[in-house]
């Protein structure tokens, strides 16, 4: 199987700028970001539609992270898998730039609540991202008891056509 | 020194890319053949061709690569573009699709970019819609002939470059629900378009031109929106007015929400998965010879003529 994420350069722009805001008290922001789907044979693809920050309100307070979002937050997303009918992929940033990847922390924390959406989608696949100021990278769970893979390409569609491949074992 | 050394200023890298990129092309007649050729010499590595028709004689005034040799042996129009393919680079990743471009629609979303070189407004229409439901930058080109009457003739056309979130031909006015239904309702009238060698040349330059940009940009400013107007009389290709008035526009026809296959369902893909088909990879056209062929051909065409 081979996962492809597509989405537009004006909305990573967009995402990114939002990532970078200052929060009154968390040390990194993070959103949600939803995605309409399409296969053929064994290629998957993501195709990013729109992204949503979590709400300053939304965040606990834990200095020993860079950000923990609180149930709210997942609440939200959750209600917004379930309404519209879509992937979600939580997403976050570690600035700087080159290929990123995930903390320990954060592959900790997705396993726990990324699942959880397929409780109430579970027609679509889930994932996580972490980008950096010129890549991205991400896990996709296609089943909620199984473990994620990770997502093969990457095609940031504007132009010119920006497009790399992922750094994790398959 | 190598073959693309000539084109080096596109990039450092260009060679690599622009044999990493794939691109669809609907549409195998006289835009589409040159867009063939072009990007052929270009590098471009990766091909989906789709066209469901033969050579015809009334195609050999513009249709890049076919012969008469070819038209004798009803050779398929996906047949003569593979073979210019192969005559170009060493080991060209094709797939052939002699069909209409619905049948390729899991061929057509691993391409990074489709062009259309259709004769109808509804299939320019619909092939843009697939595009934009897979994120994937879509070229149109087109020319046509308009009879101004006292044996008098306007040559024009367009090239348009449709981007994800940008303007769309919609957005343009290329697309109009009027002109659809006159097409609609010119169904069954008989007669061809015109359509001449040096005009399709003109679009099908400028068109690969853009996919070269894409792929590997070569100056600073980017366009994300881009409507040429072709003026063969005058000789003329310049952008239309509204390529600077949409430039910013987010395209309503197309929301982002639309992105997707809405009948979509990971538990469907994963029960494929855990069951693999033997992909059956289409074969590789070869020219079509002997009276049968021939005679299939026509007879197909007589089929198509009173389906009009």
């Amino acid at each position: 199987m081979t996962a492809h994420f597509k989405i537009t350069r004006r909305l990573l722009e967009s995402i990114r700028r939002d990532l970078e805001r200052p929060h009154p008290f968390a040390y990194e922001r993070v959103g949600f970001i939803s995605a309409g789907l399409s296969s053929a044979e064994e290629d998957l693809w993501v195709l990013a539609r729109s992204y949503r920050a979590v709400a300053d309100d939304d965040y606990l307070r834990d200095p020993s992270v860079g950000a923990m979002m609180g149930p709210e937050a997942i609440r939200k997303a959750l209600q917004w898998a379930m309404s519209e009918g879509v992937a979600i992929f939580h997403v976050h940033t570690h600035g700087g730039h080159g290929h990123p990847g995930f903390s320990g922390l954060d592959l900790r924390e997705q396993a726990k609540f990324v699942p959880n959406f397929f409780q109430i989608a579970p027609q679509c696949p889930h994932g996580a991202l972490v980008l950096s100021a010129n890549s991205a990278h991400g896990h996709i769970w296609l089943d909620g008891d199984k473990p994620y893979k990770p997502i093969t390409r990457f095609v940031e569609v504007g132009a010119p056509l920006n497009t790399w491949s992922t750094h994790e074992p398959l | 020194m190598s073959r693309f050394d000539r084109q080096s200023f596109l990039g450092a890298d260009s060679e690599t890319k622009l044999c990493a990129g794939t691109i669809g092309l609907v549409g195998l007649g006289g835009g589409g053949s040159q867009i063939v050729q072009q990007t052929g010499h270009l590098g471009i590595g990766g091909y989906v061709l789709v066209d469901p028709d033969f050579i015809e004689e009334t195609n050999t005034n513009r249709l890049i690569g076919g012969t008469l040799a070819d038209v004798e042996a009803a050779v398929t129009k996906v047949a003569i573009a593979e073979r210019l393919l192969r005559g170009l680079q060493k080991q060209p990743r094709i797939v052939p699709v002699q069909d209409t471009w619905h049948n390729a629609t899991g061929e057509l979303k691993r391409c990074d970019i489709i062009v259309g070189a259709v004769d109808s407004f509804k299939e320019r229409d619909q092939i843009e819609r697939f595009a934009r439901r897979h994120l994937i930058p879509y070229i149109d080109i087109g020319m046509d002939v308009h009879d101004l009457g006292g044996q008098k003739y306007l040559v024009g056309g367009q090239v348009i470059l449709s981007m994800p979130g940008k303007a769309c031909l919609r957005c343009c006015g290329l697309i109009t629900e009027e002109r659809l239904a006159m097409e609609a309702n010119k169904y069954g009238a008989a007669g061809s378009r015109p359509q001449v060698v040096w005009s399709n040349g003109v679009l099908a330059s400028t068109a690969v031109g853009l996919i070269a940009q894409l792929l590997t940009p070569w100056y600073l400013e980017t366009i994300e929106f881009v409507y040429l107007d072709y003026d063969g009389n005058r000789g003329t290709l310049i952008p239309d007015d509204r390529m600077e008035l949409l430039r910013d526009r987010t395209c309503p026809h197309h929301p982002s929400e639309e992105a997707g296959d809405p009948l979509f369902d990971v538990r469907e893909f994963n029960r494929r998965a855990a069951t693999p088909v033997e992909r059956a990879d289409r074969p590789s056209t070869a020219p079509l010879t002997g009276l049968w062929r021939r005679l299939g051909a026509t007879v197909a065409k007589v089929l198509g003529a009173s389906n009009q």
